[in-house]
């Protein structure tokens, strides 16, 4: 099967909804792998079973390629049609593979500032590409969004959409919906004003940008934005919930991920976390940052928004995949969107109001008491609360929270969610920021420790309806990795010490190892090849936030390093240094060749 | 924007002090001819490498470099102009390289240290001899030059878990503000909680 941009164009004629149902339904054909979150609710999850729990066991490699780069490695690799696509860390070289053999068909090289990497705050990485219509779209580290043409590699247009000298670089993996490119900015850490940006996918023009904080009018809250809890009506809110002015440098980035119900006709995402950390410098509730946003793609409008940390105090963003899925709740089929918060609690929420069904912590907790299910607001454990020049200590979980930006996976088989996730607790010193455009601005000293008994990562199964953790495995370092999970019932993840790990889905017994070259932080996908063999595939290569101390010129005898992961992460140079591949598993040709598929073959067009 | 970010010093209260100290009538030797009209600073290489062996490069000293007290002025410009957000408390490393161990990528010498901080380097280091006077980077660089101490070992460094290496860490700058941290130390954490002091 191949893909054209001609293929699909009497879709496109039809009219532009036909074109995201398109693509809805390409992401179905198990087969493929099309976005980094495999399809518009987020699950990760791949009906095929060819690799199944019973003979995961005898995983192989079955071939490499090195992206020729050797910092945080994040990007998910996609499989459209016949070909694989994956981008490196800056400079962001996309590459185009044959994804049953490796062959190399085409390289893409921007002209990603260097610069850039200065005012990256958490390692130059980036999570992913989007597809759509024969077109890849990327973003580099400097703010460009890039489309190509799939099949050739060519450049087709090129958008700047932020400012390295405001301190803006762009990490988020694109979404395309409806004929348009959704893209986040970085920078929470700069005193960047947050925002996501809609380009046109045929032009690359602007189509409108949807603002993190500020007046109604820049978030695009309109008449249709109606918010679940009263405190979170009123005009202008983004505005006044800071002192004036402080919006303009208040965060609120995105640099996470976007989520889409087609039914609906809703994108979701998160916001980042309030700049800067000192939070005596913004009094207030600080609207609209780490933030859960639905809106309408078509133009931006808010139809209800849900702030998960008012007047965060810990960097606690929100910008976590939010997995869109229906579960039976209470008795009642339940439209429902599931968000591992940052914070530590495991959210339920209600994806057509907004409302907050259930929040359960699932990491060590002390920086909050809990979440009011009347009010919707979580509540802070002022005991701890960091008032300025004052070291406190002990607070779970650390800046990372209990869960970064780590994608998880949803099995609709075992009905849990897989989430690789982090252990931490810190000593934290909030101090005087000063703004300077383009340089951090933050005002804290930080240090990250293992909690309480001395892991530092885990890797669990949630059960969302009955509100518990099924089952967990404690990694010795947070796990940075994504999740996969498949028909076959195997989950997959890999470690910062350079294990990759299939486990049982059901159990979470490990039935599968394999030492890799670098510690990986990549998100595994699976894919069937034209030969009829199903493949795993992952990109290795330590790094983000927590891997800089084996990837780049960080001391680890400094413990405040690294915005304070490296007091955390300071032993990791022990086990890995930075690298850069992608690696593909297969079974045996013999094993798989006995197994025959069980899945439809891919639809012809 | 010189002006702007002394304002802004003087705003945020991080002293008058500073800020005055900041207009302080400098020695500001390196960027001034001397009488036979030569920049000493243009001298200064930023590589080893220098064709067909040229007569040694003149030495550039720090004009602040016998107030004792300039690496702790250092220090506090290091804080208010956010170097620290880059390079971390003590110089630690993070979106901007280590300080802390003497890896330098342009060189540690007083010359090499004012260049970098004066004209910035590509791979994201802001250039600051727009925005700051010349005493104040001079002040920066005698802080820089104090808190780099090189990771034990001879030509190389071995790291390793058994016997462990490195075996200390710095006392964590949530606990000792200084500008000379790797006079306080204890044993290398492997990412356990430090000893609270
Ligand atoms: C926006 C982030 C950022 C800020 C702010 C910043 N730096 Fe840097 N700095 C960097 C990066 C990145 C490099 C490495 C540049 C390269 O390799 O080309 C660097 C390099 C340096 C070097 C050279 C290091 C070497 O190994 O040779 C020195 C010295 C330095 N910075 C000092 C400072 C001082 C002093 C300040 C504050 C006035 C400061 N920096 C502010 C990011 C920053």
């Amino acid at each position: 099967m191949k893909l054209t941009r001609w293929s699909l164009l009497p879709l496109v004629l039809l009219s532009c909804s036909a074109r995201a149902e398109d693509l809805n339904k390409l992401s179905q054909d198990p087969a493929q792998w099309v976005m980094p979150a495999r399809d518009y609710s987020s699950t990760r999850f791949s009906p095929l079973d060819q690799i199944n729990a019973g003979n995961v066991a005898g995983l192989q490699m079955a071939w490499t390629f090195s992206l020729g780069e050797t910092r945080g490695q994040e990007a998910a690799p996609l499989v459209i049609g016949d070909t694989m696509y994956i981008v490196s860390s800056w400079p962001n070289k996309v590459f185009a593979l044959d994804p049953v053999t490796g062959e190399l068909k085409w390289t893409y090289i921007p002209h990603t500032d260097r610069a850039a990497q200065g005012v990256a705050c958490c390692d130059v990485v980036t999570r992913g590409l989007a597809y759509d219509d024969g077109k890849i779209f990327q973003v580099t580290l400097d703010n460009h969004v890039i489309a190509l043409d799939a099949a050739t590699g060519k450049e087709l247009w090129a958008t700047k959409t932020g400012d390295i000298n405001l301190g803006e670089t762009t990490t988020a993996a694109p979404l395309a919906v409806k004929g348009k490119v959704f893209v986040g900015i970085s920078g929470g850490e700069m005193g960047v004003r947050g925002r996501i940006t809609a380009l046109d996918e045929n032009t690359g023009k602007i189509a409108y940008v949807a603002y993190g904080a500020g007046p109604d009018q820049d978030v695009l809250i309109g008449s249709d934005f109606k918010p679940p809890y009263d405190w979170m009506k009123g005009k202008d809110l983004g505005v006044n919930s800071w002192p004036q002015g402080a919006w303009k440098i208040g965060g609120a980035t995105m640099w996470g991920w976007f989520s889409y119900d087609p039914d609906l006709n809703t994108l979701y995402y998160g916001t980042g976390n309030p700049g800067p950390w000192n939070a005596e410098q913004r009094p207030g509730d600080n609207l609209w940052s780490s933030t859960l946003f639905a809106r309408n793609p078509e133009n931006g409008q808010a139809k209800w928004a849900y702030q998960f940390n008012p007047h965060d105090v810990w960097d606690h963003d929100e910008i976590q995949r939010n997995v869109l899925v229906d579960l039976q709740i209470g008795g009642a089929n339940r439209k429902v969107l599931l968000h591992p918060g940052r914070n530590g609690y495991m959210y339920v929420i209600d994806r057509e109001t907004g409302k907050v069904l259930s929040a359960d912590t699932y990491d060590t907790v002390n920086a909050y008491k809990g979440v009011n299910l009347e009010t919707g607001r979580i509540e802070p454990n002022m005991d701890l609360n960091p008032s300025l020049n004052r070291t406190v200590q002990d607070v779970c979980p650390a800046p990372p929270g209990a869960k970064d930006w780590q994608p998880t996976a949803w099995s609709p088989r075992t009905k849990l969610l897989y989430v690789p996730h982090q252990h931490l607790c810190m000593n934290f010193k909030a101090s005087e920021a000063s703004y300077i455009a383009g340089t951090p601005y933050v005002g804290a000293t930080v240090d990250m420790f293992a909690g309480p008994g001395g892991y530092r990562g885990e890797f669990m199964a949630w059960d969302p309806v009955q509100r518990k953790k099924v089952w967990e495995i404690h990694e010795n370092f947070p796990v940075w990795s994504g999740a996969l999970v498949t028909g076959g019932d195997v989950a997959v993840y890999a470690t910062m010490d350079r294990w990759m790990k299939a486990v049982d889905a059901k159990s979470g017994k490990v039935l599968w190892s394999f030492h890799l070259g670098s510690g990986s932080i990549g998100q595994p996908v699976t894919y069937r090849g034209s030969d009829g063999r199903q493949y795993i595939a992952i990109a290795t290569g330590v790094g983000g936030w927590p891997g800089v101390v084996a990837n780049a010129a960080v001391d680890p005898r400094v413990r405040n390093g690294a915005l304070g992961f490296t007091g955390a992460m300071q032993d990791l140079p022990t086990y890995t240094q930075g690298g850069g591949e992608l690696v593909v598993f297969a079974l045996p040709k013999s094993s798989s060749a006995q197994a025959a598929p069980t899945q439809p073959q891919p639809e012809k067009r | 924007m010189k002006r702007g970010l002394l304002l802004l010093l003087v705003l945020l209260g991080a002293g008058g002090a500073l800020a005055q100290q900041a207009r302080r009538n400098a020695a500001e030797n390196a960027l001034t001819p001397t009488r036979a009209g030569a920049y000493p600073i243009l001298s200064v290489p930023v590589s080893h490498l220098r064709p067909g062996q040229p007569p040694p490069p003149p030495q550039v000293t720090n004009p602040a470099g016998d107030d004792p007290q300039a690496a702790q002025r250092g220090m506090r410009y290091f804080i208010s102009f956010n170097c620290v957000g880059c390079h971390a408390p003590n110089g630690g490393g993070g979106m901007g390289p280590s300080l802390s161990d003497v890896k330098s990528i342009y060189g540690a010498e007083p010359a090499n240290l004012f260049l970098s901080i004066y004209q910035g380097r590509p791979n994201g280091m802001p250039a600051w001899g727009g925005s700051l006077p010349e005493s104040v980077i001079w002040d920066l660089v005698a802080y820089v030059r104090s808190i780099g101490q090189k990771p034990d070992g001879n030509f190389g460094q071995t790291i390793s878990r058994t016997p462990a290496s490195p075996q200390k860490q710095q006392t964590p700058a949530e606990f000792v503000q200084t500008a000379n941290p790797w006079a306080f130390t204890e044993p290398f954490g492997n990412g356990k909680k430090p000893d609270a002091k």
